[in-house]
């Protein structure tokens, strides 16, 4: 028997991370994906003790400055995607650049500098991670989820998943159903 | 941040091929590092050697003598231990109907081998960065499908 | 023809039954009227004695009367015998007339008023004697006596007479009625005589003409016995009959001959068939012979049979029951020599077997040749490019032309072996059909031209299609062809539009469908804007390598639509092309419905 599993990765790790801090007795407060803030002064041997906890479960806490802007960034790209009471009508650079408090300039050069690839290439890549998601465990025809993420029509997102993933939309859901099939 | 390398393996039986493939990834300023094997039966006994690295991502190529592609990607499929490993195929042009077989086999990528080096070094470099996003953001691997 | 026959046989026989019949009622007649006949002169006899009788009684009176007459006038006693005899007489003669008329109680009550006459009689017979013995005739008493009886006399006469009349009138009256009845009867006798013999003669008529065609149809059947014969000659088969409640076979001439025989020169028996059974067909005849036997039917059976000589030959063997009119059973039966039947299916079986391994290595040649051909140039090309990048600028003017020169030339390569590559594959791959949303096919053609199609602006407009049950890749690669080879050839003075649209047909109401296979088929059109086509080489662009232009002006391999006809005629389908010069071309698909 092959149980199909949904995920929400982000209430997986606030729950994770929620435990664990309680675990070691820290008093903090979960702000959103991938940000915690610790409401008391942590020695270096609880800090190294609750970082090697989390190895366990591939989480690392970042340190840098840059690096916890580049997380930010994604944050709210993630945001903005996944989340549909955050779709905004507005430009993806305007609203990073809005929320952040940064230019947009300067967002897009740390992003493609950290992460090889650029801040447009990332939106795309969740919005179609998001649409594989829908495909799949919603069942939501490919009208809906272009209605759903502000596509101007079917066509244009139908392409965008084409150029992103090197296959259609219906091969793709072609394939999952397939490879169900094959592990019943 | 100490193991900031990605690693890569390459299984084809020809020397041109992994030639340029090494070479392409020299070429690229990702923090790779590449191991080729020539065929099937060398790539699976390293890849059930104890204590081994595993690959971010590896590269088959489906005819090889031996063992081929397909025969590893099932093996490996078979095996829990090799379940954070994306699997690209790396072959000459094959039918569409053959492409879909490998994904549903469990394939994530399936590369056409370019007919010049340009191309060669941006489909390589293309396939790090997107297994990488998949990695650093929790993406949902099975959804991993990517066609070059 | 045998019912017929029938029918008629019926028809004599109800004739035969008719006559009979009517010959028993003549007699039945004959015999009452002989019986009549017999009475009436029973009755005859018994009237002239009845009135004899009378008559008898009457005379003895008048005897006795002659007596008393005489006595009277002689007074000698003499005179009075024949009065005493009379006496005696009369009641004889009365006992004898009650018991002839016993039957008869009129003649009863009138003898029995006579017997009463008469005794009054005989009374004044004696008053007459008593008064003659003294004498005295010229007493008035005697007078009286001899008047009243007289009177008496008179009336018995008159009594007899009228008896004898009414016996005489009886039997008149029965005399006529016998005689009526005896003057009828040979008439209708006749009559019906007459009717008996008309129904013979349309008997005989009807056997005659019935013979007449029992012996035609007897030459028929003759006849076709012997083409029969000549046909089961030809036609190598024989004829066998297996009578079920006797359990005996015939055995046509050929049947033996088939065995490698003289006709009938054995027995006809089931264990003298089986003598010339193949051993490992043996077993398997017997089965299928007892389960004949049991359920009265054979269905087609094959096995061999070894002649003496040891040729081995096929045959087929069928039978089926048939029950005549008397209700008997025979299974008739055909055996076929199928010998070169099967020698020619197992020739031709393995033509088949050479030409689809021919086809097979031909198309494995040729995605072999076309596979492996990319890797030695996917190298080249990528050596090149190598070569390019980091030697450019060490070569001289000349060493970069020819570079440029090689590059063109590998391009082309390389169009011409994936172009190939793809005719091969679509007779390569495996023909699985499944039932499709031609619109999600289309959409996805659309897909993969879409950077070609948004370069030229292209519109493309296209009906709904209901699924259908196609090879979708095959189809998805016939749309893209279509499509790609439009915008290949578009005009430079229109943005390029194609428009195509479907409808289901009846293949009989299409003219340009001339042996069509199936009775109805999904027609879709692909008609483009761009340069179009003189119609004479409407079929020759579907040609393997078949190119309308120079490869200067329009790159292109002529395999494209190639593999659009493989396509289509993988799908048993039809297609067909239109041109107009400057004006468009219309491709037409028709796809089995």
């Amino acid at each position: 028997m092959t149980l199909h599993l949904k995920f929400d990765f982000n209430a997986i790790c606030k729950k994770v991370l929620n435990d664990k801090l309680n675990e070691h007795q820290i008093k903090h407060k979960i702000i959103g994906f991938g940000e915690v803030e610790i409401l008391e002064k942590l020695s270096d041997e609880k800090l190294k003790n609750f970082s090697e906890d989390l190895k366990e479960y591939h989480i690392d806490i970042v340190e840098n400055q840059k690096s916890i802007l580049i997380q930010k960034i994604k944050d709210a790209i993630i945001d903005m995607v996944f989340n549909e009471d955050t779709t905004t009508n507005l430009k993806a650079s305007a609203y990073l650049s809005d929320k952040l408090g940064h230019s947009y300039g300067y967002l897009s050069n740390l992003f493609s500098e950290v992460t090889y690839t650029s801040i447009e290439n990332f939106i795309i890549l969740q919005k179609i991670e998001y649409t594989k998601q829908l495909i799949i465990n919603e069942n939501l025809s490919l009208t809906e989820i272009a209605f759903k993420l502000n596509y101007s029509s079917v066509a244009h997102l139908s392409t965008q998943f084409k150029n992103t993933t090197g296959i259609t939309p219906s091969a793709f859901q072609r394939i999952i159903t397939k490879r169900r099939e094959l592990k019943q | 941040m100490k193991e900031d390398y990605i690693k890569i393996i390459l299984a084809d039986d020809d020397e041109d091929d992994r030639l340029f493939f090494t070479d392409a990834f020299d070429e690229l300023k990702i923090n790779t590092r590449v191991q080729t094997f020539k065929d099937g039966i060398y790539l699976m006994n390293y890849l059930n050697e104890d204590n081994v690295v595993l690959p971010n991502v590896l590269f088959l190529d489906l005819n090889m003598p031996r063992k081929s592609g397909l025969e590893c990607l099932k093996e490996i499929k078979k095996d829990p231990k090799f379940i954070d490993i994306a699997i690209a195929i790396y072959s000459t042009s094959a039918s569409e109907e053959d492409i879909e077989k490998t994904f549903v086999m469990g394939a994530n990528i399936y590369i056409k081998k370019p007919s010049d080096f340009k191309t060669l070094k941006k489909v390589l470099s293309e396939v790090v960065t997107i297994n990488w996003q998949y990695h650093t953001n929790g993406l949902n691997k099975e959804n991993f499908l990517l066609r070059l | 023809m045998p019912a017929r026959i029938l029918k008629k046989s019926w028809f004599i026989k109800s004739i035969f039954f008719i006559s009979a019949f009517i010959i028993l009622v003549i007699g039945g007649i004959t015999y009452r009227n002989i019986e009549d006949l017999n009475k009436s002169s029973e009755l005859l006899t018994e009237t002239y004695e009845l009135n004899f009788k009378l008559e008898q009684i009457f005379s003895h009176l008048k005897d006795a009367e002659t007596g008393q007459l005489g006595f009277i006038i002689t007074n000698d006693p003499a005179f009075l015998k024949p009065y005493e005899s009379g006496r005696e007489n009369i009641n004889n003669s009365f006992a004898e007339l009650k018991e002839l008329t016993k039957d008869n109680s009129a003649l009863q009550d009138s003898l029995k008023t006579l017997n009463v006459l008469i005794d009054k009689r005989m009374d004044s017979f004696l008053k007459s004697f008593r008064f003659s013995s003294v004498g005295n005739y010229n007493d008035p008493n005697f007078r009286e006596n001899f008047l009243y009886g007289k009177n008496l006399m008179d009336t018995i006469r008159s009594k007899i007479t009228a008896m004898i009349d009414r016996e005489n009138q009886t039997l008149n009256e029965r005399q006529q009625a016998y005689e009526s009845n005896l003057k009828v009867t040979p008439f209708f006798l006749y009559l019906v005589l007459l009717v008996s013999l008309l129904l013979m003669f349309l008997a005989y008529n009807k056997i005659i003409s019935d013979l007449g065609k029992l012996k035609t149809y007897n030459e028929q059947l003759e006849i076709f016995k012997e083409s029969t014969k000549q046909s089961e000659v030809i036609s190598q088969h024989g004829n066998w009959i297996l009578d079920i409640e006797e359990n005996t076979f015939t055995f046509s001439d050929n049947l033996y001959r088939l065995l490698g025989e003289e006709p009938q020169s054995f027995k006809p028996t089931l264990e003298n068939f089986y003598g010339y059974v193949h051993p490992e067909d043996l077993d398997k005849l017997e089965k299928e012979v007892h389960k004949m036997i049991k359920n009265e039917n054979l269905p087609f059976i094959y096995y061999r049979i070894i002649q003496k000589n040891g040729t081995i030959k096929h045959f087929k063997a069928y039978a089926k029951l048939h029950v005549n009119d008397d209700g008997k059973k025979q299974l008739l039966g055909i055996t076929t020599d199928i010998t070169d039947e099967i020698e020619h299916y197992r020739i031709l079986e393995e033509r088949n077997q050479e030409l689809e391994r021919n086809n097979k290595e031909l198309s494995a040649f040729n995605y072999v040749a076309s596979h492996d051909l990319q890797e030695p140039l996917r190298k080249i090309q990528t050596f090149l490019s190598r070569l390019e990048d980091k030697e450019y600028d060490t070569l001289s003017d000349s060493g970069k032309r020819y570079i440029g020169r090689i590059n063109i030339a590998s391009s082309r390569m390389r169009l011409l072996i994936d172009d190939l590559l793809q005719f091969s594959r679509t007779n390569k791959t495996d023909k699985v059909f499944k039932i499709t949303d031609i619109n999600s096919l289309l959409e996805a053609a659309k897909q993969d031209l879409a950077e070609l199609i948004s370069e030229d602006n292209a519109v493309i407009k296209a009906d709904d299609f209901p699924a259908i049950n196609v090879i979708p890749f095959q189809i998805q690669q016939l749309f893209s062809n279509l499509i790609s080879n439009s915008l290949k050839y578009k005009s430079q003075e229109r943005t390029p539009e194609i428009h195509i649209t479907y409808t289901k047909i009846k293949a009989s109401e299409d003219d340009k469908l001339t042996k069509p296979k199936k009775a109805y088929y999904h027609k879709i059109t692909f008609t483009d804007n761009g340069i179009g086509f003189d119609n004479t080489y409407a079929e020759k662009i579907f040609v393997l390598f078949n190119r309308l232009h120079n490869k200067d002006e329009y790159s292109g391999t002529g395999i494209g639509l190639s593999i659009c006809k493989k396509i289509v005629e993988n799908h048993e389908g039809y297609i067909m092309a239109n041109g107009q010069p400057h004006i468009g071309a219309t491709f037409t698909i028709y796809l089995p419905a």
